[in-house]
């Protein structure tokens, strides 16, 4: 079975800046991975590079069985990477339902449109109504999202990046600043989607909760290079992780 | 024939010197704050003006060393009072108040000292030429090309040797960095703007001596500052530099085949490196400015 | 709840505003406008200066205030549009509709043609080099004599009556007919708009505007989307430049200034650049107040300076930007 992802000895150099350092990695489709790994170890130079912001000093991203390495965000888009950031981006002048009608329009094809037919647009805001109730945003649908809660953003970000029906999604730090009932509530959306949808994600995250319960398979990132990569228990018990961790403060 | 081009490459020179004074000035401040300042034509003239005032009191040089000053302290009031207010907002806002400052400020000039042109009076030891056969080179353009070097030279040396230098560079990089580190980003951005209104200044009162004073005398040379800032790429002001003496150079040695085509190679230089170059001659790639 | 049903008209916050109201006293009024006008000390022409640069201001606003891009150089589009309108008149036939085809043709081809070349830029460089290719259209008017005129600008040419076959429209002598005229066309041009900005596309646009990173995730071609916008801002300044000849009976290369371009960036402000209507509130303010104020004093352009700075300072979202929902923080 082909992996989903599959990440080649990749690095990225900014000058004598060495960020990532020959780490490789493979995602199988369904699963759900988790990178975690003290700040400033390369997880988000990692993640700009397998989404397509920059290409890496050295190696290959590979997507469903195809070397993606040089192509630009947009194709990469296109083939079905979904991506959400650890400032969550969103519009925040618009509703939440004209948040994902951009994303849904974009994925039927209408960038360039100017009109829908009726078929179409029926198909469209139906998709749009399947993700708000996937998501538990169906009451606030009309409410601006730059005025809602850090969670509801989050999770209007969410459903725009799964408008494009991705094969892969990618969230940094989902639960980022988050509190309590918060990530409970991003958590059980990721699981749903995770269990239920059967979506690929790949997620950074610091909240340690979060990690062990959902993830299948775990990678840890030191200083650029992959320090270790296993199951939740695996990684648990390892002694190099608890030597990196050991004297960083989390959260 | 080398009489002619003798000619026309000190007019290059000059005017080449003026581009780069001005250029510099709107690169720093466009650097920093991200502002087109669209009034620095108008604190050119307000520089001028200010030696006109100055000079019966304190003589011409007297004056060419105060005005730039009082130029900028100018700046640093209109900067504080006002500019500083739309920074955290949409840049759409910043470039409109110095568009409205530059009218007000030409108006302004045009009220109180009249739309006419006026001299501004030099030393007569300069007025003189170098020699006979050079009867176009007065001491007084080469006096002015030798000021704008040695501005040059003291910006350049400011900027990389002194502390506020330094951190209006750092600050030009990385201005949340530079804040974070305890900088007060607000006294840098007054202080920088009234920087580039210092060579501004000093820019008008030496154009003054050399074509007399009128409340447009800064138009002409706002369009060459953009584009020698687009040619240099914008974020650097060495960049800025160069493009500054290409263009000047440039529209130079056009006149002499081309007489009335000076502007149009400085278009068209424009056209071509936004071409082949588009993020300028020292551009950075990704300079979202 | 079913809340959208047509493909319409993202709501007052940022888009288009589909409230039969507002819309219906605007029409009356600009429909009365003859009636009313001079009763005010105005003349039909000045209600047509508004229509014409209210339609430049509202062009103009598809790239401001719906793409999020800052030009600062479209004066040049609508200079254009004057010149190619005038041109037409004076050498090749006197017909109106060809007119305004050939000044709209000039502003977008020149639009496409200068957003090739900065379409990958943004922000204030971005502006500083519209501004720089807007002042070439200056340049090369004020210089090209024999074509355009000089700084005295193009004349000899006048508005052709036009011949719908049943009936002559007489344009060039009766101004309350060709005030409607104008606002036949203004009604065109402007519907045309509505329809692009609450299409699709318009939503694209609105994304790109307010989080470009996030509409790239989304699989939308900025650069691509920004040109498209850019040249179809364009193609309708250009339009309204061509009115604009044909209200004046005139092009002239102030048409084309720099100064020209901030002040329809300020009507547009002044209105409100969030709103769809906003760019022609301003520009009736605008028009109004430079025409009272240029009567009253030769001072006239500290005024318009303080107008800038007053907006900038204290009404930033503009008139009609006041009545609208609070942006999010």
């Amino acid at each position: 079975m082909t992996a989903m992802l599959e990440v080649r000895e990749v690095s990225k150099h900014f000058g004598s800046l060495r960020a990532v350092q020959g780490v490789s990695m493979s995602v199988a489709p369904g699963e759900l991975r988790a990178i975690i790994g003290p700040n400033g170890a390369g997880k988000t130079t990692f993640f700009n590079m397998i989404s397509g912001f920059f290409p890496p000093t050295a190696g290959d991203i590979v997507f469903d069985g195809e070397i993606v390495t040089r192509r630009s965000v947009t194709e990469r888009v296109m083939r079905g990477m979904a991506r959400t950031f650890q400032i969550t981006e969103i519009f925040p002048e618009l509703t939440i339902r004209e948040n994902i009608r951009i994303g849904a329009e974009s994925a039927a094809g209408l960038k360039l449109s100017l009109w829908r037919s009726k078929a179409t647009a029926a198909a469209v805001e139906g998709r749009i109504d399947e993700l708000l109730g996937l998501t538990g945003l169906t009451a606030k649908a009309d409410r601006l999202v730059g005025e809602l809660s850090h969670g509801d953003q989050r999770s209007a970000e969410i459903a725009m990046a799964l408008t494009l029906r991705p094969r892969l999604l990618l969230l940094d730090e989902p639960t980022a600043g988050m509190g309590e009932q918060e990530t409970y509530q991003i958590a059980g959306l990721i699981r749903r989607l995770h269990r239920d949808s059967n979506y690929t994600i790949v997620l950074i995250e610091h909240d340690m909760r979060v990690v062990f319960n959902l993830a299948d398979r775990i990678s840890v990132l030191d200083q650029g290079k992959l320090l270790a990569d296993g199951t939740p228990a695996e990684i648990a018990a390892d002694p190099h992780v608890q030597a990196a961790y050991l004297g960083k403060a989390e959260e | 024939m080398l009489q002619v081009v003798l000619f026309n490459v000190t007019n290059g020179l000059i005017i080449g010197a003026f581009y780069v004074l001005m250029a510099l000035g709107l690169s720093l401040i466009l650097n920093l704050s991200n502002v087109i300042n669209f009034a620095h034509g108008n604190f050119l003239a307000l520089g001028g003006y200010t030696a006109f005032v100055l000079t019966p009191y304190i003589g011409f040089w007297g004056a060419l060393l105060v005005s730039p000053f009082i130029t900028a302290i100018l700046g640093l009031i209109i900067e504080r009072l006002m500019i500083r207010h739309v920074y955290r907002r949409d840049p759409v806002y910043s470039l409109l108040l110095t568009f409205g400052l530059a009218f007000i400020i030409q108006d302004l000039c045009r009220y109180i000292f009249g739309p006419n042109g006026l001299p501004l009076g030099v030393p007569d030891a300069m007025a003189a030429p170098l020699s006979q056969s050079l009867f176009f080179i007065t001491w007084y353009r080469v006096f002015n090309v030798t000021v704008v070097v040695l501005a040059v030279i003291a910006l350049f040396s400011f900027l990389r040797f002194t502390r506020v230098g330094v951190r209006i560079r750092a600050g030009t990089l990385d201005l949340e960095t530079v804040s974070v580190l305890g900088v007060n980003v607000g006294f840098l951005r007054s202080f920088n703007f009234g920087l580039g209104c210092l060579l501004a200044g000093l820019a008008g009162v030496l154009a003054g001596g050399q074509i007399g004073l009128n409340p447009n005398m800064g138009d002409d040379l706002l369009m060459p500052s953009f584009i020698a800032i687009i040619v240099g790429g914008v974020g650097s002001l060495t960049g800025t530099l160069i493009g500054g003496l290409l263009i000047g150079v440039a529209a130079a040695v056009t006149t002499v085949f081309w007489s009335s085509g000076s502007e149009a190679v400085i278009y068209i230089i424009m056209a071509v490196v936004l071409i082949i170059r588009p993020r300028g001659l020292m551009g950075e790639e990704g300079m979202l400015t | 709840m079913n809340s959208a049903t047509t493909s319409t008209p993202v709501s007052e916050r940022g888009g288009i505003d589909p409230r039969w109201g507002k819309l219906a006293i605007i029409w009356l009024a600009l429909l009365t406008v003859p009636l009313w006008l001079p009763f005010l000390g105005g003349y039909t022409a000045l209600a047509g200066r508004v229509l014409v640069l209210g339609l430049a201001a509202m062009s103009f606003n598809i790239l401001l205030g719906f793409t999020g891009v800052m030009s600062f150089g479209h004066a040049a589009y609508f200079g254009l549009g004057a010149y190619g309108a005038g041109l037409a008149l004076k050498y090749v036939t006197p017909s109106t509709p060809l007119a305004l085809v050939c000044g709209t043709l000039l502003g977008g081809l020149a639009g496409g043609i200068v957003g090739a070349f900065i379409a990958r830029r943004r922000g204030v460089y971005f502006a500083m080099a519209t501004v720089a290719f807007g002042q070439i259209g200056f340049y090369i008017a004020y210089t090209w004599n024999d074509l355009t005129g000089g700084y005295d600008g193009l004349r000899g040419f006048v508005r052709a009556p036009i011949h719908l076959g049943f009936a002559t429209l007489d344009i060039t002598n009766n101004s309350t007919l060709f005030y409607y005229f104008l606002l036949a066309m203004f009604a065109g041009a402007v519907a045309l708009q509505g329809l692009l900005l609450g299409s699709p596309f318009g939503r694209t646009l609105l994304a790109i505007r307010e989080n470009e990173r996030r509409a790239r995730f989304l699989g939308i071609p900025i650069d691509w989307h920004i040109w498209l916008s850019f040249t179809i801002s364009c193609v309708f300044t250009g339009f309204a430049g061509s009115l604009y000849a044909l209200l004046n009976n005139f092009a002239d290369p102030m048409a084309m200034h720099y100064s020209l371009s901030g002040e329809i960036v300020i009507m547009a402000v002044m209105g409100g650049m969030r709103s769809f209507w906003g760019p022609l509130v301003g520009a009736a303010i605008f028009v109004v107040a430079q025409d009272y104020i240029s009567s009253m004093t030769v001072n006239w352009m500290s005024f318009v300076g303080l107008i800038f700075v007053l907006v900038v300072l204290f009404f930033p979202r503009g008139l009609l930007g006041m009545f609208q929902r609070k942006e999010a923080a």
